[in-house]
């Protein structure tokens, strides 16, 4: 119990003395795109639901990119059928909760912070799920040394996201909803439906002011879940999030996190070429389809999801390698170690595929050569 | 005297609902709708009480039916509306178009009854193709029916589809979406025809006429109104494709269009109407021109207000209909989500894709699957049109409704199962129908592979009504005028057109099958006459089975099989001459070949059950098992098929075998041979032991080389065997030799016993150590 109490006396903490944006490893995404947000709302003369920073449109403009009015360009957050952005919008405008569903790395959380950083600046209030996850995470828990010494008050509570959002009318975010137990997800239901959540103890109750909203994000790759009940279920309108249709939308996405990465973690090596990425994602998309590009060649399937997040960690990984080991560019050999990793989740099965795929596959094809060598040394 | 032009899209809800609206404030006392003159005679039919749309104006060629086109209507056609405005009104409704006379004598030959389904139906012909081939034309050319111009015949115009122009002019990418919105959707229609006249007016100010023939119809447009001028009337009404709506509004002189329309050729042409589906108006049954969701539009129309929340409400009853769980709580929240979606994408409703993505997300949780199912029930909204009984038809076309009656098949555009019990006289007749009907090249039923327990007492046919039947029936027409006339006519004419046997003793199955007595005598004696020609065995033997069958199993129909007998006879006797020469000289592939026929001829024999012919059937088998020369698959399935009537006893195959399998014969013939008698079941030949140890001996005896090269021969020889099967026969002969045999005993003995000796040589070395290891102590040497 302490535990609990201390890691979200701490976590308001952190809230409350915000180290310098520039220190930070990851910053959040209101932060790192503080500009076009701010360029947005100066242009955005649209109706805006209550409480919102932004209108549905321009929140649209800031997740799929493009150029305003005064010349200012947004860059695309979301690289994909803008429908799904629309959809999701608009049920936030509705005030009902979204559900993000999809495989693991089909940018479900960085959706969900992004829509929530544009439509009320915060992307903080976040519960992340997990089979641990109790109801004090959800609802509020308890100081309890002054608990012991006042008996219950306001200033014994310890508030939740939830709540947070709640008081102030922004957007609390559930990460891995499905982790969480489902007696535990049951206590979402008053809260999404009368939008209130009780304090018996206190003999009062917090209603959520105009604004607030429940973004949650759940996969549906991995077992051993707590499905949502049809009470629940019915409550989230469902967005899925699929993987990329095209190599060449995959190739941007990757190139364009991994600029962006490579930029907040300050790495040394130059740019990677897209020659590299694009041969990354060919690997990816091949071995995740089963099937060669060119449609000629069959291969088996690894057990892992090989997302575009995965993709995306690869190329990363290749560039510290490169610009620490190696001579500052990507060469297949910085690659391989990440490629390997990445596809080999399990170490019997998936090293057959592997090296059948580099056999078959990689050895054959024009100019990859180096990358077979690589992959042949590591493994 | 004033002209008033409405330029409109065919099947558009919104155009339909202000052309209505204007005509009730016109008070015109003469309406023009562009269609086929043609169809005049059979226009007033439209008001009558039965008439229920969709259905179509069928123009066609009475000489040559498979000339035809199309023209659909559905209540939310505007041509429809106005057509019954007129009717109702009792004031003057002409067509005004080119007529079908002349388009369809432009195009003499179309290959094929669809044709005219994808091409010509001019009220539906786009303005302008980009170019695209056919197939992706389907697209195009919906997209732009608003459009209104384009013949078939200039697929491969490149030029700008000027509504894309005005599209894009408007933001829109999709022009499709955009009509959509501007106009269909509109609620306020003031000025809506105006607008549409103003735009297209600016679309043709620099666009000449598509091609001859769109010049060619309008100029007679512009004829006809000029003959409404001239008789007199005050306020004429012109309803036509937004994309003409220019070109009517002031006729002008007649000459330069005289001079168009002079010199034009005409054929005859028959005008009806006929019942049309829903799906037909849709793109998706590779229909050209129409409409992607006919199923909204008609709500659109139907629809009095809150059109969203009866969509959504609709959806949510079909999905509950199908056991998925939908609360009034989703449907508000899908009304409202979709409302919102509208909103960010700056409409004033939601459109259908709004609606579609709600219902999606909200109803079916983001589950796409169920989205089929509302997309076929309820976008689309599968129905078929009813026409009333007057309207002209041919007279198969009425005995066929007639015999419909009576046999209580009503045509549906589902896919219904019928279970015919054969033996109840409604049930025969109704399966004797729907083979008539499928010799005429219509399949208004498909028979169903029956399994085993029903038997030949019961047909099952899978029965599906469809639009085109119409045409097909007019074209059968000139078999005859009632369905069995019609068919045995065209029966007979096929059987005589063709040459092969197999094909016409087919043909005679599926008489018999139709019961048509006048077909079957025909048929029978030109099977007769083409047996006596027929130099091919293949095609004597080929004819047999069918001909079998129907002997066998005829009189279940009340077919006499004595008209067959005798045909069979003439064919067996031909077989019999004809079979021995043919098997000569065959090489592997022939050999197979003619393995089928002997079957096929074995089944037909075995079949009829006639001591005379199974004799003599089975002295020719022994004829060509022992004839020297014959490809060794033949000579083995002989052997097989007397083995199996017991025609040969256990020393007899043992001598054949022997025989076939000696040294001397060449190996690929014997391995030929071995899987002549081993085709087909495994069981049987499980207790000749002769033949196991022949062909044991003959194995053992092959050089390794000959083996390897026989070992696919003989692969294929065993792999049809089930696996029990091939185990039983391993087993088998691995026991071979410990078998107390009385016959090959002295035979094969003097070779065993020299293996066995060579085997203990070896096999004693290995006896100390086993002696060590089992603690014995070891006797003799």
């Amino acid at each position: 119990m302490t535990t609990v109490d201390n890691t979200q006396t701490n976590h308001t903490d952190n809230n409350n003395e915000k180290a310098a944006p520039q220190d930070v490893l990851r910053q959040h995404a209101e932060q790192q795109y503080a500009e076009e947000l701010a360029e947005l709302a100066k242009v955005d003369n649209r109706q805006r639901p209550p409480n919102w920073q932004l209108s549905p449109w321009a929140v649209r403009t800031y997740l799929m990119g493009g150029t305003l009015p005064n010349g200012f360009a947004i860059s695309p957050k979301y690289i994909g059928n803008p429908r799904l952005i629309e959809i999701a919008v608009a049920t936030l405008a509705t005030d009902r909760a979204l559900l993000l569903y999809g495989l693991p790395g089909t940018a479900k959380s960085w959706v969900s912070e992004h829509l929530s950083a544009a439509i009320t600046g915060n992307s903080t209030l976040l519960i992340q799920g997990t089979a641990g996850t109790d109801e004090q995470a959800i609802r509020y828990g308890w100081n309890y040394a002054r608990l012991l010494v006042e008996g219950p008050s306001q200033a014994a509570l310890v508030v939740s996201p939830m709540m947070q959002a709640m008081q102030a009318g922004k957007i609390a975010r559930i990460e891995e909803l499905t982790r969480i137990p489902s007696e535990v997800q049951d206590t979402l239901i008053t809260i999404l439906s009368e939008k209130t959540l009780p304090v018996p103890e206190l003999n009062t109750e917090i209603q959520a002011n105009k604004g607030f909203n429940v973004i949650a994000t759940a996969n549906n790759r991995d077992k051993g879940v707590n499905e949502l009940s049809s009470a629940l279920m019915r409550r989230f309108n469902t967005v899925i999030l699929p993987l990329p249709d095209s190599m060449e939308e995959e190739v941007e996405i990757v190139d364009r996190r991994v600029a962006s990465l490579g930029r907040a973690l300050e790495l040394p090596a130059e740019k990677p070429a897209l020659e590299e990425i694009r041969r990354v994602v060919t690997v990816f998309r091949e071995l995740r389809s089963g099937v060669t590009i060119d449609g000629k060649t069959k291969v088996k399937t690894p057990s892992g999801t090989l997302s575009t997040a995965e993709a995306i960690s690869v190329i990363n990984n290749g560039l510290a390698m490169a610009g620490y080991y190696g001579d500052g560019t990507l060469r297949s050999h910085d690659l391989a170690a990440g490629l390997t990793g990445a596809i080999i989740k399990d170490p019997v099965q998936d090293r057959v595929v592997w090296l059948e795929y580099l056999q078959t596959v990689v050895k054959e094809r024009d100019g990859w050569k180096d990358l077979y060598r690589a992959c042949n040394e590591v493994l | 005297m004033s002209i008033h032009v409405f330029g409109i899209r065919h099947h558009g809800p919104g155009c339909a609902r202000s052309l209505r609206v204007a005509l009730e404030e016109l008070q015109p006392d003469i309406v023009l709708v562009e269609g086929p003159p043609d169809a005049q005679e059979v226009l007033p039919l439209l008001i009558h009480e039965e008439m229920q749309p969709p259905v179509a104006l069928l123009i066609y060629s009475p000489e040559e039916p498979k000339r035809a086109v199309y023209y659909p209507f559905t209540h939310f056609s505007p041509e429809w509306q106005a057509l019954r405005y007129a009717l109702d009104r009792q004031i003057p409704a002409r067509f005004m178009d080119l007529p079908q006379a002349m388009q369809l004598a432009k195009h003499p030959t179309q290959p094929d009854s669809t044709a005219p389904l994808e091409d010509d139906i001019p009220g539906e012909h786009q303005a302008t193709t980009t170019g695209q081939q056919k197939t992706s034309a389907a697209r195009i050319n919906t997209a732009t029916a608003v459009a209104d111009a384009q013949p078939p015949s200039s697929p491969d115009e490149q030029q700008k589809d000027p509504l894309a122009l005005l599209a894009e002019a408007a933001g829109y990418s999709d022009h499709e979406l955009w009509w959509e919105q501007q106009i269909e959707q509109r609620r306020d229609m003031t000025n809506l025809f105006e607008g549409i006249l103003e735009a297209m007016s600016a679309l043709r100010a620099d666009t000449p006429p598509k091609d001859e023939e769109e010049a060619q119809r309008e100029a007679y447009m512009r004829q006809t109104i000029r003959a409404a001028q001239k008789e007199g009337f005050e306020r004429i009404a012109v309803v036509c494709g937004a994309w003409h709506a220019p070109v009517l509004i002031s006729p002008g002189p007649a000459k330069a269009d005289t001079a168009l329309l002079s010199g034009l050729k005409k054929i005859k042409t028959a005008a009806t109407w006929i019942p049309w589906t829903n799906s037909r108006l849709s793109y998706r049954s590779g229909y050209g021109a129409g409409v992607t969701s006919p199923g909204w539009y008609e709500h659109l129309w139907t629809a009095p207000d809150r059109i969203s929340i009866r969509w959504s409400t609709r959806a949510a009853h079909l999905l509950r209909e199908q056991g998925l769980d939908v609360s009034s709580a989703s449907v508000i929240e899908a009304v409202r989500l979709a409302e919102a979606l509208a909103a960010l994408r700056d409409r004033a409703m939601p459109g259908l894709i709004d609606l579609h993505e709600a219902i999606e997300t909200v109803l079916c949780n983001g589950n796409p699957s169920p989205m089929a199912l509302i997309r076929d029930k309820l976008e689309i909204g599968e129905r078929l049109g009813q026409v009333p009984a007057e309207a002209p038809t041919v007279p198969l076309q009425r005995d066929l409704e007639v015999k419909q009656r009576r046999l209580r098949l009503k045509p549906s555009t589902e896919i219904v199962t019928l279970d015919l019990d054969l033996r109840k006289e409604t049930d025969r007749a109704r399966g004797q129908l729907l083979h008539q009907l499928r010799l005429l090249n219509i399949p208004w039923g498909e028979l169903q592979q029956v399994s085993g327990k029903s038997g030949t007492f019961h047909e099952v046919w899978k029965v599906q009504w469809q639009v085109e039947f119409a045409v097909a029936i007019i074209e059968a027409n000139i078999w005859g005028n009632t369905v069995e006339t019609a068919s045995t006519a065209f029966a007979c004419h096929k059987a005589e057109e063709t040459e092969e046997l197999p094909a016409i003793s087919e043909l005679l199955d599926k008489v018999i099958l139709a019961a048509l007595p006048g077909a079957i005598d025909q048929i029978l004696s030109i099977l007769q006459k083409r047996a006596a020609v027929s130099a091919d065995v293949h095609h004597l033997m080929g004819a047999l089975p069918p001909l079998a069958r129907v002997a066998r199993y005829g009189d279940v129909r009340q077919t006499r099989a004595e008209q067959i007998l005798p045909v069979i006879d003439g064919l067996f006797e031909r077989i019999v001459i004809g079979l021995p020469g043919a098997c000569s000289s065959l090489d592997d592939d022939a050999a197979q070949h003619m393995l089928q026929s002997i079957d096929k001829c074995q089944e037909s024999v075995s079949l009829l059950n006639r001591d005379q012919q199974r004799a003599e059937w089975q002295h020719t088998l022994r004829q060509l098992m022992e004839k020297e020369g014959i490809h060794g698959l033949v000579r083995g399935r002989c052997c097989r098929l007397l083995l199996e009537q017991h025609m040969l006893d256990e020393e007899e195959l043992q001598r054949l075998t022997g025989l076939a399998l000696s040294l001397a014969a060449p190996a690929p013939q014997a391995a030929a041979w071995v899987e002549g008698v081993l085709r087909g079941s495994g069981m049987l030949m499980l207790h000749q032991d002769g033949l196991w140890r022949a062909l044991d001996r003959w194995l053992s005896n092959l050089t390794p080389e000959t083996f390897e090269a026989l070992l696919p021969i003989l692969r294929r020889a065993f792999s049809n065997f089930q696996p029990p099967e091939r185990r039983a026969m391993g087993e088998k002969v691995k026991n071979l030799s410990t078998l107390p045999t009385a016959i090959t005993g002295k035979q094969g003995s003097s070779a065993e016993h020299g293996q066995d000796i060579l085997h203990q040589e070896r096999a004693m070395s290995v006896l100390p150590v086993l002696a060590q290891i089992m603690g014995v102590t070891l006797h003799g040497n």
